[in-house]
């Protein structure tokens, strides 16, 4: 039996293994830190939900303040998804045989929650209280992006640990006054000079903590 | 070169371009893929948290609410005053002892006011808030109302004079429980909040019968009004450390004369 001979044109794969080898690095590299980033898996969560309730229409058409429902976010750590009760407050008249509020019509008649479904969702180990941030001068919208556009809310944060720490360690561009959290469309960094969001956070002594306890208790 | 290596390696090569075109349209568009939480560690622990899903108990709650006929702590609900705006009988006139009546009480029943009644009042009270007008325009469709939908005019809370004659007591006491086709608050906003609520309704009323006598001598209006939120809530922490006013709220008709009076 004659020895096997590489064709001479194998020649030829010489350098091109020896450039795929140079790129292969530099390709799996970039894949894991974007394939594998929280802002790839976890950000852009948009679940449907039971009730195809609108923000856009409530929170941005008519303007309802966030805190008309979730009431409890200025003194809770979380912000309360509203009882059946607050959707009724209106929708006993307005709408009121609208198939799209079956569930809610239900729910109000058994009692019987509405099971939204969660769309941020924290890791178990990371204690987050709305009103801590909410008081101080955080806006909904450093979080939750533009709620009041949105048909269907999904997640606009990654909600990742160095997320968190990219506001903590620079809080200065992203605290407003204490009256304009809830105002979507209001930035500071277009309505206050970089003196006043300064003077702000002095004034509410704002020097947020990065140690590891602060979250992980 | 066979032709079929050349084949195979450009197609090899393009595939390459996949992975990059699925993570960049992953990144762009929200979708309702669960979320993928690659290191677990202790992310999803066995706890239940707030208002979450338990099924244990029947209707699904992990909040429990209290057994029937408790009574918590300092929640007995016997204070009439405080808690239904009546003094012996009568509609109480002045707030319950357990709140003051200054300006930053107002300043927060003029944001909670924003938040909660102006939907339907509007922001100066006149009845005409956005939620009413799109009441109205739901009710005046060409085809008949949308949906079914039924809606009385919100209420004129500052001219009106079934509700201009009705003392501190019973606006609260209507805030609390509603009326007619109005419900009741008492459960969204606490029992503070809604009597400071109470307080500036009676102001804005106030304020729509304003004399410029009501004016404290040498004040002028435009004392008050400031050029941007931004700068006013700077000054405002600065100058008294306390509750910061709405955006809107410095050209409301209540505010100069609550700046003067009260």
């Amino acid at each position: 039996m004659s020895r096997f001979l590489f064709p001479r044109w194998s020649n030829a794969f010489l350098p091109l293994v020896i450039l795929l080898g140079a790129i292969a690095p530099l390709y799996v590299g970039l894949f894991v830190a974007y394939g594998f980033s929280p802002k790839t898996l976890e950000a852009g969560y948009m679940p449907t939900q039971p009730v195809p309730y609108s923000h856009a229409v409530h929170a941005g058409k008519l303007g309802m303040d966030c805190r008309y429902c979730h009431t409890s976010v200025e003194k809770a750590s979380f912000a309360a998804v509203p009882a059946t009760q607050t959707c009724m407050n209106c929708h006993t008249q307005i709408h009121r045989e609208s198939p799209k509020l079956e569930k809610v019509r239900s729910s109000y008649e058994t009692g019987m929650p509405i099971e939204w479904v969660k769309v941020h969702k924290l890791a178990d180990y990371a204690y987050f209280n709305h009103s801590a941030h909410v008081v101080r001068g955080v806006g909904c919208v450093e979080c939750h992006g533009r709620i009041d556009q949105m048909t269907v809310v999904y997640r606009v944060a990654p909600l990742s640990m160095g997320w968190c720490l990219e506001c903590h360690r620079n809080p200065t561009d992203r605290i407003r006054p204490p009256s304009m959290v809830t105002q979507m469309a209001w930035d500071q960094n277009k309505e206050m000079t970089q003196a006043q969001r300064v003077e702000l956070q002095n004034l509410n002594n704002i020097h947020p903590n990065d140690n590891c306890s602060t979250c992980h208790r | 070169m066979p032709r079929i290596f050349i084949f195979v390696g450009l197609i090899l090569l393009l595939c390459l371009l996949l992975p990059p075109a699925i993570i960049a349209r992953v990144r762009s568009t929200p979708n309702s893929n669960l979320p993928i939480h690659i290191i677990q560690d202790m992310a999803f622990q066995s706890k239940y948290k707030t208002q979450a899903v338990n099924p244990m108990f029947a209707d699904g709650n992990t909040m429990r609410p209290p057994v029937t006929n408790a009574v918590a702590r300092g929640e007995t609900y016997l204070d009439a005053h405080l808690y239904d705006g009546v003094i012996d009988g009568q509609w109480a006139n002045v707030l319950p002892s357990q709140i003051k009546m200054d300006f930053a009480t107002l300043r927060r029943g003029q944001e909670r006011f924003n938040i909660y009644c102006s939907v339907c009042h509007g922001i100066s009270g006149g009845g005409n808030g956005i939620v009413n007008q799109r009441a109205m325009e739901l009710v005046a469709n060409t085809n008949g109302p949308v949906n079914g939908t039924v809606w009385v005019q919100a209420k004129n809370l500052v001219h009106d004079e079934l509700v201009t004659v009705q003392p501190m007591g019973q606006v609260f006491n209507t805030i609390t429980y509603g009326i007619r086709n109005m419900a009741g608050y008492g459960s969204q906003v606490p029992t503070e909040d809604r009597w400071a609520i109470a307080a500036y309704v009676k102001a804005l009323q106030r304020s729509q019968i304003a004399q410029p006598s009501d004016v404290p001598a040498g004040t002028k209006v435009a004392d008050h009004i400031s050029p941007s939120p931004a700068t006013t809530a700077v000054h405002n922490v600065a100058s008294k450390g306390a509750t910061i006013p709405a955006s809107n709220s410095l050209t409301n008709p209540a505010t100069s004369m609550l700046e003067g009076k009260l």
